[in-house]
């Protein structure tokens, strides 16, 4: 159980590596080179699969992690999720007082924001509960 | 909620690591029970009584704060 409970918890950052990865790649390829709809379509679809994956495996793991661990999760998902929120928010009002322009912005820039917003969440909530700071006996 | 985990593990000489893997949890959640910034659940606190051979109200007790 044990084992189980470690191998799961150790191949979600793979999970997470693969999904960047496919993402990067699909957005470089797409930039890069001048591509038929239907080979971006599909371009799109390998890291939503990658993505889709990931988040599976981290949804299980959550299973395996205990009290405190979940609490964190919860709290630095509260955080990405209000802050993303904003985010759109903003962003949609502004774009209805036509401030930002297409050749500026695009839904892909929010991805690492997005992504930036949990692992602030995740720094917030680890503090409070001091992981950050242990004492080792 | 104040409690005296660190002392219970004092006299069955754990470490904070020891007493994660006996109830079943990780290293970092002992510290935040102990440090006051978690408050675990029934099941966890009962767990931690049975190892310590001790009773769960002499493990976790209320504060003044923590009084309606």
């Amino acid at each position: 159980m044990e084992k189980s409970k470690k191998h799961l918890s150790d191949r979600v950052p793979v999970y997470a590596l693969i999904w960047a990865v496919s993402y990067i790649g699909s957005l470089g390829a797409m930039k890069a080179l001048s591509l038929s709809q239907a080979v971006g379509v599909m371009l799109t679809i390998v890291p939503v699969i990658a993505f889709a994956l990931f988040l599976y495996k981290f949804y299980r793991s959550v299973y395996f992690m205990d009290e405190v661990q979940i609490k964190i999760q919860m709290e630095a998902a509260v955080v990405a999720f209000g802050l993303a929120l904003l985010t759109i928010m903003t962003l949609g009002l502004l774009d209805l007082a036509t401030v930002l322009k297409q050749e500026d912005w695009a839904y892909r820039f929010l991805v690492p924001v997005l992504v930036a917003y949990y692992f602030i969440g995740l720094f917030i909530s680890r503090r409070k509960y001091h992981i950050d700071h242990e004492e080792h006996d | 909620m104040k409690n005296t985990i660190k002392v219970e593990r004092a006299k069955k000489n754990w470490t904070q690591a020891e007493l994660a893997e006996k109830i079943g949890v990780s290293r970092q959640a002992i510290h935040a029970i102990e440090a006051g910034k978690f408050v675990p659940s029934t099941v966890l606190a009962l767990r931690m009584a049975k190892e310590f051979g001790t009773a769960v109200e002499l493990i976790f007790k209320l504060e003044e704060t923590d009084l309606v």
